[in-house]
């Protein structure tokens, strides 16, 4: 309570502005609060929606946010992160969604699908992709874990465009609230867009018009599928910062050149409701989720990429060993900056500014470890967005707007903190907190079990009963 | 159709196997042939005697043999050493157990460990008092044992007997004596490798030094300092056109060691050719079979300090010190000798004030010296200045050398254990050297360590020794002449009593 006070603005009027509600073009949310897009690997091996995913979404739902966007979703198996994520690459999923909408809309909660597509980013491509290269706007290998990449054709690219298409078009069928396209944090479109990764010699590389054709000419299949009534919002970086580990890396797409990507995705108006704004051109990234790493979890976990990368072996190497562990933290942790939450504030309220004098009616999305009414109602207050969206504080505490209601934040021992151990456990186990000095027990055991208790109970209830 | 084909991350990896394969191989390679070829292997040992003893001062990498053909030699040619080995050549072995004699050190060069010299094979002598005593050892003092000519004609012989074959070192080497137990590797090796290596470099060494076949024997407890020294470090001209017999036998005793730190600034050898200690070390340890290329200065340096203050050995039988006759000699000594030499001083100190004595260290020339002129003829200004090039390009260079026109006066600490006297060891005693030349032993026995107390120094009558161990020192061959350090300020006109309390009075020093 002590930051509210501190702070200009009582909590009051701080919980006023985040439990206003947010009127998009073609979509009102309830308050301020957008669950940003993650998941764990609950679904079917071959991209079916699981049983786990629509308590997962519930879970949040219930908590009292306005809008779910949904995990990272697939628009065809060549395009997946991790396997175990439900997809949206046939009109069989579509029940899947459907019942996924319904079970959210019950508490008056909106849901957008997050309409993505891998590229070189394929942490885990699954067996289906094991003998082929992944996708990208390049031949250069994903230069964190070595991931191959190759060139796609025009043709590919016209395919993949098609996809994300049709992946809106059986979104609005399921009955959700809206899509959006993940254009950040080193996916395909980022591949596309940042001018770090994206060499291409053709219509599609060298200028930023150029490098931002893809996106475009997504935005434009995907209103041709829905229409201009059903919201689409795009997620991008404000900067890519893509010399985040090698500082001989190009640096990539700065602030202009993402405000440049922005006015051509508004397309005249018949272009993007909304934009989401990230930043770091890979995922994971010092910025995004912005935070620190656990070593010990990375060296637990990270095997599992082992045959997804030709420097998997070469990063544990570094991970494992007493200098190289202690080293990429630092640099991880120097790479962050000072600012956590808010991180990507100034980023977006630089892009808003200018959007907001070509189209009022566009709003703006801000993430990046938001957990605390005061700073939340702060960036809405200063222009830097319209919302924000929250992903580990949510996963810390699923009822977290509950809470901004009464209070500026949760209790110090359940705040989040940012140690990232969710994102590496992800890996090879359920999503959930796995930080466990946040938990109730006396003792080691006795608070690992109610942590484990608390990751566990995404599998209840259970299908069967 | 391949039914297990490598995905694409497999094919990279794949590819790179062969890099990684290779540069961990090439890693391997370089660490290996750095570990066998360029590191080398030597023992510290933790006291400076020890040190001093089997320590190597880098001697080894290029004059060395492999340790198993030096103990081969002495089995295969048993015959002509006898049952001792080396210790023909008076090298001491502490113990009948002993694998290596006092003055040999050890080093793993290329992967194969060799033995050669060091400081001790020239600075240990022995003596013994009575007939049936075990030699004791005096570290620091002047060999009186070894026969550097002999060994060295040893080893040149070797080079070219037609019975030094790869099949008879081996043979050797495998055999109980020596117990080298080869396998199939090593054999291959000291057949194709070694083998040839010593013999090329044996016969290589009996060329430059041919010219020791002209020369006379030096007899034990001598050594020709400077001639092989021309032949080897400067491939200098050594045949009968460009050497004179008076400068090709300069044979010279070995000198004591001990108390070099007042020495510093003296003029050292016998001639006085340099007057620092560390350029004389260094110059010694290329003697011993260091290169400027392999000298292992940090060792070097371990026994420069310990010989930096090492103390003369006390006179070993107090008992044999008549008393009675130190006052008088005393003052005959400061009378006739403590000029040129120093003494000690009232505390009972070798006082070595330069300034007290000023012509201690000093050159005496040699019309006043007028001892044997060979030793200091062996010593060139040519040779001088091709020394004063050695180490070109290290700090420690030579720049102190040059032809002096005498004989260097050194200070009398530890005398006794100095014997035989003057620079060529042609006066057995010193009782000897205070008489007129003429009166002196023209003809006597070196080689025996057994001691003399009353007239101090070893016994030059035969007595006590093993025939094979005497040396007949006839004064009257080239370089050994007694002649000098003689007339009235020498003492040498004094009484017979007078001279008696002069040398009991040595005794002390």
């Amino acid at each position: 309570m002590a930051r509210a006070m501190d702070a200009t603005f009582l909590h009051e009027d701080n919980a006023a502005v985040i439990f206003s509600p947010l009127k998009f073009r073609n979509l009102e949310v309830k308050n301020r609060l957008f669950r940003s897009n993650l998941s764990g690997m609950f679904d079917e091996y071959n991209g079916h929606g699981g049983h786990a995913r629509l308590n997962w979404e519930e879970k949040f739902a219930k908590g009292g946010v306005g809008c779910i966007i949904s995990s990272y979703t697939p628009v065809a198996v060549r395009g997946r992160i991790l396997i175990r994520y439900a997809m949206i690459d046939n009109d069989d999923k579509v029940p899947f969604w459907r019942e996924i909408g319904k079970r959210v809309h019950d508490y008056d909660c909106r849901f957008l699908m997050q309409l993505s597509h891998s590229g070189r980013q394929q942490d885990m491509g699954g067996v289906e992709n094991m003998f082929k290269k992944a996708l990208s706007s390049t031949n250069q290998t994903d230069f964190f874990h070595g991931i191959l990449a190759q060139a796609m054709t025009v043709a590919e690219i016209h395919e993949v465009v098609e996809q994300f298409a049709q992946g809106a078009r059986r979104a609005r069928q399921a009955g959700l609230d809206g899509v959006e396209l993940h254009g950040a944090n080193g996916y395909l479109i980022t591949q596309f867009l940042s001018s770090g990764i994206n060499d291409r010699k053709d219509d599609y590389g060298g200028s930023v018009e150029n490098r931002a054709r893809f996106a475009l000419e997504i935005v434009r299949a995907i209103r041709r599928e829905v229409g201009r009534d059903f919201h689409l919002q795009m997620k991008i970086n404000g900067v890519d910062h893509n010399d985040w580990l090698y500082p001989w890396k190009k640096k990539g797409n700065t602030l202009e050149d993402t405000l440049t990507i922005c006015k051509m995705l508004l397309d005249d108006g018949k272009g993007v409701d909304s934009f989401h704004i990230s930043s770091g051109s890979t995922f994971p990234h010092p910025r995004n989720p912005p935070g620190d790493i656990s070593i010990v979890n990375l060296v637990r976990w990270y095997a599992g990429l082992f045959p997804s990368g030709v420097r998997t072996r070469f990063n544990y190497a570094i991970f494992s060993n007493p200098i190289g562990g202690p080293l990429f933290r630092w640099l991880w942790r120097f790479r962050r900056g000072k600012i956590i939450e808010g991180i990507n504030a100034t980023y977006a309220k630089y892009l808003r500014d200018e959007i907001i004098k070509i189209d009022p009616s566009v709003k703006f999305l801000c993430t990046g470890g938001f957990q605390h009414a005061d700073v939340i109602a702060d960036v809405i207050r200063n222009g830097s967005c319209d919302g924000v969206s929250m992903a580990r504080p949510l996963i810390a505490n699923n009822d977290l707007p509950h809470i901004l209601r009464a209070a500026n934040g949760p209790i110090r021992q359940k705040e989040c903190t940012y140690c990232n151990k969710c994102l590496l456990n992800d890996l090879a186990n359920p999503l959930g907190c796995y930080e466990v000095q946040r938990y109730d027990g006396d003792t080691f055991d006795e608070k690992w079990e109610s942590l484990i208790k608390e990751v566990m109970s995404v599998f209840e209830p259970p299908l069967y009963q | 159709m391949n039914y297990n084909p490598p995905t694409p991350v497999e094919r990279v990896l794949g590819r790179w196997r062969w890099v990684r394969c290779l540069v961990v191989l090439l890693v391997i390679l370089v660490v290996g042939y750095y570990l066998i070829f360029v590191n080398q292997y030597v023992v510290a040992y933790r006291g400076n005697l020890e040190q001093f003893k089997y320590g190597s001062i880098g001697s080894e990498p290029v004059n060395g043999l492999p340790i198993l053909v030096f103990k081969a030699l002495a089995f295969m040619y048993r015959d002509e050493l006898g049952p001792g080995g080396y210790r023909r050549f008076g090298m001491l072995y502490e113990t009948e157990q002993s694998e290596l004699p006092i003055g040999m050190s050890r080093r793993i060069v290329d992967g194969v460990e060799r033995v050669w010299l060091n400081c001790a094979v020239c600075h240990v002598g022995t003596y013994r008092i009575n007939l049936t005593d075990q030699p004791k050892f005096i570290y620091g003092a002047p060999s009186n044992n070894l026969r550097l000519f002999d060994l060295l004609k040893f080893f040149l012989q070797v080079g070219a007997d037609p019975k030094f074959s790869a099949d008879n070192l081996i043979a050797a080497i495998d055999s109980p004596a020596v117990g080298g137990n080869l396998n199939f590797f090593d054999r291959l090796i000291y057949r194709y490798v070694v083998f040839p290596r010593v013999q090329a470099a044996l016969q290589q060494l009996s060329q430059r030094l041919s010219f020791i076949d002209r020369q006379y024997d030096w007899g034990p407890g001598r050594v020709d300092t400077f001639n092989p020294y021309k032949a080897i470090q400067f491939n200098f001209p050594m045949d009968a056109s460009h050497i004179t017999t008076a400068e090709l036998n300069g044979s010279a005793d070995f000198p004591s060691i001990w108390e070099q730190r007042p020495r510093d600034g003296m003029h050292l050898h016998w001639d006085g050719n340099n007057t620092s200690v560390d350029e004389r070390n260094l110059s010694a340890a290329l003697g011993a079979g260091v290169t400027p290329v392999t000298v292992d200065i940090a060792a070097l340096k371990r026994i420069r300090d310990w010989i930096w203050t090492l103390p003369a050995p006390p006179f070993p039988v107090p008992s044999a010190i008549d008393t009675s006759k130190l006052p008088r000699g005393r003052r005959l000594f400061a009378e006739y000798c403590a000029g040129c030499h120093g003494m000690k001083n009232a505390a009972g100190q070798y006082d070595y004030d330069t300034n007290r004595y000023p012509r201690l260290g000093q050159i005496e020339p040699l019309d006043q010296i007028g001892t044997d002129q060979d030793r200091w003829a062996s010593y060139t200004q040519d040779f001088s200045a091709a020394q004063n090039m050695l180490y070109a390009g290290y700090p420690w260079r030579f720049t102190h050398f040059s032809k002096t026109g005498g004989y260097a006066s050194q200070p009398l600490d530890g005398i006794w254990a100095r014997s035989p006297y003057l620079h060529n060891g042609s006066v057995p005693t010193l009782r000897d050297l205070l008489e007129p030349a003429a009166k002196r032993p023209d003809k006597w026995y070196r080689g025996s360590d057994l001691y003399d107390t009353a007239k101090v120094g070893y016994r030059s009558d035969g007595y006590g020794a093993a025939k094979q161990d005497l040396f007949l020192y006839n004064t009257s061959v080239p370089g050994n002449s007694n002649m000098g350090h003689e007339g009235k300020i020498y003492g040498t006109e004094l009484s017979p009593a007078d001279k008696d309390a002069i040398v009991e009075y040595m005794k002390t020093l």
